[in-house]
Parts: structure tokens; C-alpha cells; sequence
């Protein structure tokens, strides 16, 4: 019985003499927070670029599609999934993918949870999303799933496409966590992406795309 | 001119006796007055480091009663400094009497180059010689003491002499007291690799601070590199001071 | 998972003697150390977010059952199912239940150490369940019936002809092929189709937070995505102490535990959970099941010492610092756990009984000391389970010495309370070993000493002792002559 488990392993671990909590040291405050917009900007897509991703910045919403059309082409792109999150919803994108012969789909265009499963696992080339903060201490992407933010979009695909607006950026993971759990609900699942799919498992072979992405990239638009 | 309390390790009394002797020059020759307490025998390292504790804490105390009541204590063993100042207090956690004395004493422990360089604030003590140095960290000395700038200070304080940086510097040798004889094949390996890297930095001699590792490096090279020479510090330092090869302390 | 500690001895030299296992000893670890140090360059103060994690580590290990309680709380709160297991039989049994429950012919598991010590696949197997690794090199290691050769690279030793070969044996490879991404590539699609269709996953969890209820994942692969992203139910073990105070102290171990484990500033996913979906997401778990597993921690938590065990947060640093390791690799170890890490947890999980040579080989240079990231002091401990072993200690399963060791270490502290016997001693030894000198140098003495001697000489013992001398100059109380070098 699990009860009887937790009460036995509880009543164990209260058995221990507990000794002092150890003092924490002082921490110099995270130096990315003296940064101004343009600095944390450049070290957001340094820190990135590190990792393998991509960061193409863009001007304005005109441009982001223009990348984004050019990202689609090059990639081969003949179907996409895309999110259906404040930053890429008002884009507009599926009547922009029919211009460029590119079919946008969201999750909600299938019937049930397996045919979505089965269509961003199979029938995708890329997947399309927004981002809620992006961190430049370390380059990462923090995505919080909910109805509009779907897992599967950013990890199942070959290509992830992030759009990003500027003003999203944080210094540090703490400013990019405070946000999101100040609200009264806590999400699902909130998930961190520096970087594609990595391994070296092989012979210490590096290579990308080993489960999820093959390439990141992320549209950094800078004005909106 | 400080009275200074020596700590001969046992490996340094029965088969490195020499390296006692350089200790004392060194000291002697530092304005230091070397005294030596007779009755000292071991502190207990290689029993406790075995898992008997009875038998260490006998040592021990023995050692305690022995240097106590000295001002300064300094020994040419790294790892023979570390227990007696970090891990008696852990030996007599229980002995609350034992366990005050053994923290008393801990601060009047040093470890020679320690000593030399941090208490004496010396860093040249005199010596000359053309030669070219590898320094190895003993682990004892390095990791758990924290000791690695003063015997490198001291040996760059020699005139002529060129300590190299060289990979491999802080490498355990693979001594581990017992360890090199029960797990031989592994630390046959981690000698071999340690001589390895000795050889391939172009330094003519191997100093260090402790006796352990002096013994399984020194007893390596004689078997497969016998024009190779690895030497303790206090060696290194006493046979060249200015009045040529160390006399002893007592001269 | 099978024990095989007691084999440590023989294991190892079958790594000694295997040139492909010290080919990547000679490059993995110090390729890993280096990275480990660069990132660590990264953080502002270096050594203050090293005793910051050691802090917080030392924090949580003092406030367990406080922390667990509130953890279980906040996770049910959020509507993640939390199951206390005592240990691997009853983790065991709950997957297994359930992954019948829910109809599951196989599931998935995301890269953990944990699952290896519940030998879960094993369970799972005699349910009629598959389990597939889903990380590469567990993966591989699966197939091959392989334990981990390194935390971060399970198989990473593995030759590519033998990744070939059990890939096409398998069906995961079609066409012959030694280059390492194709390989890779077919991994990824024979494993895809285990996610597409998957019913249940199961992962580890990285850390704990108490305040939220969260649980963590960390990796590069995307393998713990799809376990946590695809299918309907989702398990997640944890052992007791993986729990920290709040979401601050979480952000602060994942910093030192990816500088550690990889020398990355992050894994390429981080996923925090927090329950299970929420209304209306088209896809994760409808059911998170969080088992907290014991397994022999809360008696760890017992005795100061072993507390201190339970810092660790399985980075593996302590294995690319360590020189056995780097000689041995992982297999040695016999566990779930290798290297320093395996060292210090092994024991304290499976008794002293078979772990003789774990908690001995090890030569306390304290580099894994120096290098951990969760402030574990690993010759310590090391150091207290050989007293325990010597002890007999019967919590432990201690065994005790043989007599003939415990004599010799009486005798030693007898004669050495004895400063005359001491000195006697001193001479007679002295002449026992000169008696197999030859030419000023000797090479053997007895049976017991021949593994010093396999690949070192002694010195001649000098005729007098340092003791020797300094009465005889005390007592000339004049220069004398070299007496040797």
C-alpha cells in the first residue's frame, strides 16, 4: 500500500537528526541583468549560435514573412505545423502559406488527438510556433504549453521554427520563471530548447536531429 | 628563530630517511631550529585509510600526546599532514576531550613547503642549480590541502632552475597507500601513464611533496627508466643550497 | 539489475586489456573535464555558485520529509498522481500494473539511472511488457544486454561494426552501414515509430521542487519530449532526494548540473512538468504518475554519513575526474551507477556484502571532492564504509577483515604505542626486505607484496632509519658524510 509506504518512509526520514541548513554563499547578481535591450539581444544570439541554432533577426512582421517564405523554400517545406499562440496567430500564416504553396495546418484542423499525433509526426516538414521568453544567459527558448502551444509542434518535425519577438528576452531563467508562475494557473508543462536535437552517443560523433529537430531557427523580430 | 617540531612520516624514516634529513637542512638553514621528538612512531594514516579506526585513534592519541605541546610542527608528507589536520577531528568524533585536542593541534600543522612559504614567507631559499623542473601535484598535497603555489614558488626561487608546465602535472600517480598493491594492474596503469606524461614534458627531474607518491614514482622509473629521477622537494631544495650538497641539520 | 560489484577486480582488467575502452578513456573524461571547466568559467563568481549548489543540495538532504510532504502536495494539487514505493519490487509492480491497465504492449523510457536500478526493463519483460530505451547509447546498450559505460555516453565505446551488426539483427537497420549519423538516423525512425503510437512513457526526474510540485528532465536528445509529450499516460521516478526547497534553488542545480554533466550552460530541452495537460491541449499526459521511490534512502538518511550520499545529482563530473574510472570505465562498477558516484551510492543502497572492492578502489586523491557540483566528499565517505566493513557493521552488511588484516593492523598500533618495539619493528623489517635485495634494489619480498613489485622497485632500506641518524648526529655533533639518496 502506498499509504502505508509514505507514513513508513515519512516516519524514517523524520527519524533523522536533522543538522543546521547550511549558510548560502552570496551570489553576484547574474551580470546579464546590467545589460541594455541591444546587448542582451546580441548575447541572446551568441549563446544560441553556440548551441547550433539559428537566428535570423527580422526588422518587422513583413520581413519575418519574407524570411519565413525564403526558411520554407529552402527547407522544402510542402506542409507545416504551426501554433496557435499569440505571436504566431496574428500572423496570419496559413493564407500567406497558400500564396507560397506551403499548407499550414494547427492541430485543431484534425478530428481527434491520434490524427494530430500522426499528422506532426508524419505528415509535417516543419513545425511553426511562438516563443514567451527567451533567456540570454544561455540562449534558450522557454515555451509554455497550453491549448495554444502544443508540445508535439517543436519537437516532433524535422525543422522548428521559433518566432520570437525582441522584447521577450530576459537576462536570466529567474525573470522568464516569476512571470510565468505569477499567474493563478500553473501551466502543464513549461519547456526550456537551447539548441536542435543533439547527441553524441555514437563514437563520440556529433550530430543533429537525433529525435526531435534537425535545425532551429528562430525569427527575432526586432520591432512590432 | 622559531623552534620547529619535526613530523617524520614513517615511510620517510625507514626508507627515505634522507628526505627527513634534507627537511631539517632546509629548516636549519632557514633559521629555523629543528627539534625531533623521539618517541613519535605513526599518526595513524594508514590504518584509518584501511577502516580501522581503533587502531588509528590509538596512533592517534599517541600522536597528539606527542606534539601537542609544540608551537610548530611541519613534515615533508602532504598526505600525512592532511590526516592529522582534517581527519582526526572526524576520527574522534566521538571523543569529545580527544577530539578538542586533535582541532587544537591541527592549525600547528604544516606541510614543509607550506610552511616555508606561507609561515616563513620565503620563497628563495638560496639554492642554484641549471636544471630543468617537473612539478608533480600530489593529489593528497593539491586537492586536499590546497597546496600547490608554494612548492612551485620554491621552485622557481632556485636560481637557473625552469619549472615546467606540463600536461598531466596534476594527475594522481596512482600511490593510493594499499591501493597500489591490492588494485595493482590499475595503478600500474596510472603510474605508467603519470611517468608517461614525465617524460614527454622534457624536464629533467620530478619533484614533489609527498613520500608516497616519491616512492611509486621513484620505484617506476627505476624499473623501466633508470636515467630518470624523481626527488622530494626537500631534497631538491637542500642538496642546492650554497654550501653544496645538504649537511645535516644538527651540523 | 544484476550486481555484479563482487566481479570488480576481474572486470576492470578486462577493460585494462581492451584497447578500444582505453582509447576512449583516454579521450572521453578529459574531453568532458575540459568542458566542465569552461562552463564553469561562465558563471560570474565561479566559486560561489559551486558552494551555492553544495547549499542547497546540503539544505534539501536536511529537510526530506518536510520537502517530500510539501512536493506532494503541490504535485496533487496540480493533478500529478503520487506514488510512494518502498522499494524496486513495489515501483516495479505499479508500472507494471498500470502499463496493463492501459493496455500497453510496450512502453518507452526516457534516459534515467533509476529505472536501471529498479531493473524495470527486466520486470516489465516478465509481464510480456517491452521496454525500449529510447536514448541512443542506452539504447544501443540495451540491445547489446550492456550496462552504461558512462553516465553521459552509455555506449559511447561501443564500436560502430557492433552498432552495425545488432542494428541489422534487430531490424532497425536495413542496409549495411558503419557511419555514425546513419546509424543515428535509423535509431530515430525505428523509435519514432515507438513514440507515434506510444501509450504509456516513462522517465526519471532530474530534480524535484518542493514549492510548485514540479518535476524536471534535462537531456540533448528530445527523447524525455517525446515520453512526456506523446502518449496518454506518463510515469515519472524519482528517488526521495531528488526534491529541492523551491524553483530559485531548481534554475540554480540546472545550471551547475548541465556545466557539470556536459559543459553546457543548458541541455538542449529542459522540461519542467507540473501535473498533468491542462483542458483543451491537444497532446501530453492525461495522467502523470510521480513515484517517489526509497529503495534503501530513508534508512541513508539515517546515519550522517550516508546522508551526505544523498546530495548527489548523477552530472557524473565525478567520473571524468576520477583516475580508477579513467582506467577502467564504467562496466567495473557493476551497478546502475559508476565511478565515484557508484562508489559512494552502491554501497549504501546494496550493503557492504559484495561492494569490498568499490569503497577500496580508489587511491582519495579528492578530485571528485574538488569537482562536485552537490558538495559530496567521496574519500570520506568512501573512508567510513571501509570502517563499517571492517566493523562488521551489521546495518551495512560489513563483513569484517580477515584476521590475518586485522592482526597486522593491531600489531601495527600495538608496536607503534611502543616507541622501542617501533624501533625494532624498523629493524627488522629493514632486514626482511634487504634480504631480496639484489644489486641495491628490491623487486619482490613476498606473495602479498607481488603487486607493487608487477611494475616497482624499492629502494635498498637505508641502514639507518631518519630516527637512527639524527641520535647518532646529535650525538657526533659534527658534518658527516652522504649515507645515501
Amino acid at each position: 500500500m502506498s499509504d502505508d509506504a509514505r507514513n513508513a518512509i515519512l516516519q524514517r526520514l523524520e527519524a533523522a537528526v536533522p543538522r543546521p541548513l547550511p549558510s548560502r554563499p552570496a551570489l553576484p547578481p547574474a551580470p546579464e541583468k546590467a545589460l541594455d535591450r541591444d546587448r542582451l539581444q546580441a548575447l541572446f544570439i551568441d549563446r544560441l549560435t553556440e548551441q547550433a541554432g539559428v537566428v535570423y533577426p527580422v526588422a518587422d512582421p513583413v520581413a519575418l514573412l519574407e524570411t519565413l517564405a525564403r526558411i520554407l523554400a529552402e527547407e522544402q517545406v510542402a506542409r507545416a505545423m504551426v501554433a496557435s499562440d499569440e505571436v504566431v496567430a496574428p500572423l496570419g500564416l496559413a493564407d500567406r502559406g497558400r500564396r507560397h504553396g506551403v499548407e499550414m495546418v494547427t492541430p485543431a484542423d484534425y478530428p481527434d488527438r491520434d490524427r494530430y499525433v500522426r499528422a506532426v509526426f508524419d505528415d509535417v516538414q516543419a513545425g511553426i510556433t511562438g516563443v514567451d521568453f527567451a533567456v540570454a544567459e544561455s540562449g534558450t527558448l522557454v515555451l509554455v504549453h497550453d491549448a495554444r502551444q502544443a508540445r508535439l509542434i517543436s519537437l516532433a518535425p524535422l525543422v522548428h521554427i521559433a518566432v520570437l519577438p525582441a522584447e521577450r528576452i530576459v537576462p536570466d531563467y529567474e525573470t522568464a520563471m516569476a512571470a510565468i508562475y505569477a499567474g493563478e494557473c500553473r501551466p502543464g508543462q513549461i519547456t526550456f530548447i537551447t539548441g536542435p536535437s543533439m547527441t553524441a552517443d555514437i563514437q563520440g560523433t556529433p550530430f543533429k536531429g537525433m529525435h526531435g529537430p534537425q535545425k532551429l531557427i528562430v525569427l527575432l523580430l526586432t520591432q512590432t | 628563530m622559531p623552534t620547529v617540531s619535526l613530523f617524520i612520516p614513517c615511510l620517510v624514516d625507514l626508507v627515505l630517511p634522507r628526505v627527513g634529513e634534507c627537511t631539517a637542512t632546509l629548516l636549519s638553514h632557514l633559521g629555523c631550529k629543528p627539534i625531533y621528538h623521539s618517541e613519535q612512531t605513526c599518526c595513524g594514516l594508514m590504518a584509518f585509510n584501511g577502516g580501522h579506526r581503533d587502531e588509528a585513534r590509538r596512533l592517534a592519541r599517541r600522536f597528539i600526546r606527542v606534539f601537542e605541546h609544540d608551537p610548530l610542527i611541519v613534515s615533508p608528507s602532504g598526505s600525512c599532514v592532511h590526516m592529522v589536520k582534517q581527519r582526526y577531528a572526524e576520527l574522534f568524533a566521538d571523543e569529545p576531550a580527544w577530539r578538542a585536542r586533535a582541532l587544537a593541534l591541527a592549525p600547528r600543522v604544516y606541510e614543509l613547503s607550506q610552511f616555508v612559504v606561507d609561515f616563513l614567507g620565503v620563497q628563495d631559499v638560496g639554492a642554484a642549480d641549471e636544471v630543468t623542473v617537473a612539478y608533480h601535484e600530489s593529489c593528497s598535497t593539491l586537492n586536499a590541502l590546497g597546496v600547490s603555489a608554494q612548492p612551485k614558488a620554491l621552485i622557481r626561487a632556485v636560481r637557473g632552475a625552469t619549472l615546467k608546465e606540463w600536461q598531466g602535472a596534476d594527475v594522481c600517480c596512482g600511490f593510493g597507500g594499499t591501493f597500489a598493491n591490492s588494485f595493482a594492474p590499475i595503478s600500474s596503469a596510472l603510474v605508467r601513464q603519470k611517468v608517461a606524461f614525465f617524460l614527454e614534458s622534457g624536464a629533467d627531474l620530478l619533484v614533489m611533496c609527498d613520500p608516497g607518491c616519491l616512492l611509486n614514482i621513484g620505484g617506476y622509473l627505476h624499473r623501466h627508466h633508470p636515467d630518470k629521477q624523481a626527488m622530494h622537494l626537500a631534497q631538491f631544495l637542500a642538496d642546492r643550497l650554497p654550501d653544496g650538497p645538504a649537511r645535516d641539520a644538527w651540523s | 539489475m544484476e550486481l555484479t560489484t563482487a566481479r570488480f577486480k576481474e572486470t576492470a582488467q578486462v577493460e585494462l586489456d581492451n584497447a578500444r575502452t582505453q582509447k576512449f578513456l583516454r579521450l572521453l573524461p578529459i574531453r568532458l573535464s575540459a568542458r566542465r571547466d569552461a562552463a564553469y568559467r561562465s558563471f560570474a563568481d565561479p566559486e560561489a555558485a559551486h558552494a551555492y549548489g553544495h547549499a542547497i543540495r546540503g539544505e534539501a538532504i536536511e529537510r526530506l520529509p518536510e520537502l517530500l510532504k510539501t512536493f506532494e502536495a503541490n504535485a496533487e494539487a496540480n493533478g500529478a498522481l503520487v506514488f510512494w514505493a518502498a522499494d524496486s519490487d513495489a515501483a516495479n509492480a505499479y508500472i507494471v500494473d498500470l502499463a496493463r491497465r492501459k493496455g500497453a504492449r510496450y512502453v518507452t523510457k526516457g534516459k534515467s539511472m533509476i529505472t536501471e536500478e529498479l531493473g524495470l526493463n527486466d520486470a516489465l519483460a516478465a509481464a510480456g511488457i517491452t521496454a525500449w530505451e529510447t536514448d541512443l547509447g542506452e539504447f544501443i546498450a540495451q540491445l547489446l544486454e550492456k550496462p552504461p559505460f558512462h553516465i553521459v555516453g552509455p555506449a559511447i565505446n561501443i564500436p560502430v561494426e557492433q552498432i552495425r551488426d545488432i542494428f541489422m539483427a534487430r531490424g532497425v537497420l536495413d542496409t549495411p552501414t558503419i557511419d555514425p549519423v546513419t546509424l543515428g538516423r535509423a535509431a530515430r525512425r525505428f523509435l519514432r515509430d515507438k513514440f507515434r503510437d506510444l501509450r504509456m512513457g516513462v522517465t526519471g526526474v532530474n530534480i524535484a521542487v518542493a514549492d510548485t510540485g514540479t518535476v524536471i528532465n534535462v537531456e540533448n536528445e528530445g527523447n524525455i519530449r517525446f515520453n512526456k509529450s506523446s502518449p496518454r499516460t506518463l510515469v515519472c521516478v524519482m528517488s526521495l532526494e531528488k526534491v529541492v526547497p523551491t524553483m530559485a534553488d531548481a534554475l540554480h542545480m540546472l545550471r551547475v548540473l548541465c556545466r557539470s554533466a556536459t559543459g553546457q550552460a543548458a541541455g538542449a530541452y529542459i522540461t519542467f512538468d507540473s501535473g498533468p495537460r491542462r483542458e483543451g491541449e491537444s497532446d501530453g499526459p492525461e495522467e502523470l504518475h510521480i513515484i517517489v521511490l526509497d529503495n534503501g534512502r530513508s534508512a541513508m538518511a539515517a546515519d550522517p554519513h550516508t546522508r551526505e550520499v544523498l546530495r548527489c545529482i548523477r552530472c557524473g563530473a565525478c567520473l571524468n575526474a576520477c583516475p580508477v574510472y579513467g582506467k577502467v570505465g564504467g562496466y567495473p562498477y557493476g551497478w546502475a551507477y559508476s565511478g565515484p558516484m557508484g562508489q559512494v551510492l552502491t554501497p549504501a543502497l546494496r550493503g557492504l556484502a559484495d561492494t569490498g572492492d568499490l569503497i577500496r578502489a580508489c587511491t582519495l586523491c579528492h578530485r571528485c571532492k574538488v569537482i562536485c557540483p552537490a558538495g559530496i566528499d567521496h574519500p570520506a565517505t568512501l573512508l567510513y564504509y571501509r570502517h563499517k566493513d571492517v566493523q562488521a557493521d551489521p546495518q551495512m552488511g560489513g563483513r569484517g577483515r580477515s584476521a590475518m588484516e586485522r592482526l597486522a593492523y593491531w600489531g601495527h598500533a600495538f608496536v607503534g604505542s611502543h616507541p622501542r618495539l617501533w624501533r625494532l619493528f624498523a629493524r627488522i623489517v629493514r632486514r626482511v626486505a634487504n634480504r631480496h635485495a639484489h644489486d641495491g634494489t628490491i623487486s619482490r619480498i613476498t606473495r602479498r607484496t607481488e603487486g607493487w613489485f608487477s611494475s616497482r622497485d624499492l629502494p635498498l632500506l637505508p641502514q639507518d632509519t631518519f630516527h637512527d641518524r639524527w641520535r647518532q648526529g646529535a650525538a657526533a655533533r659534527k658534518p658527516r658524510k652522504e649515507v645515501s639518496s
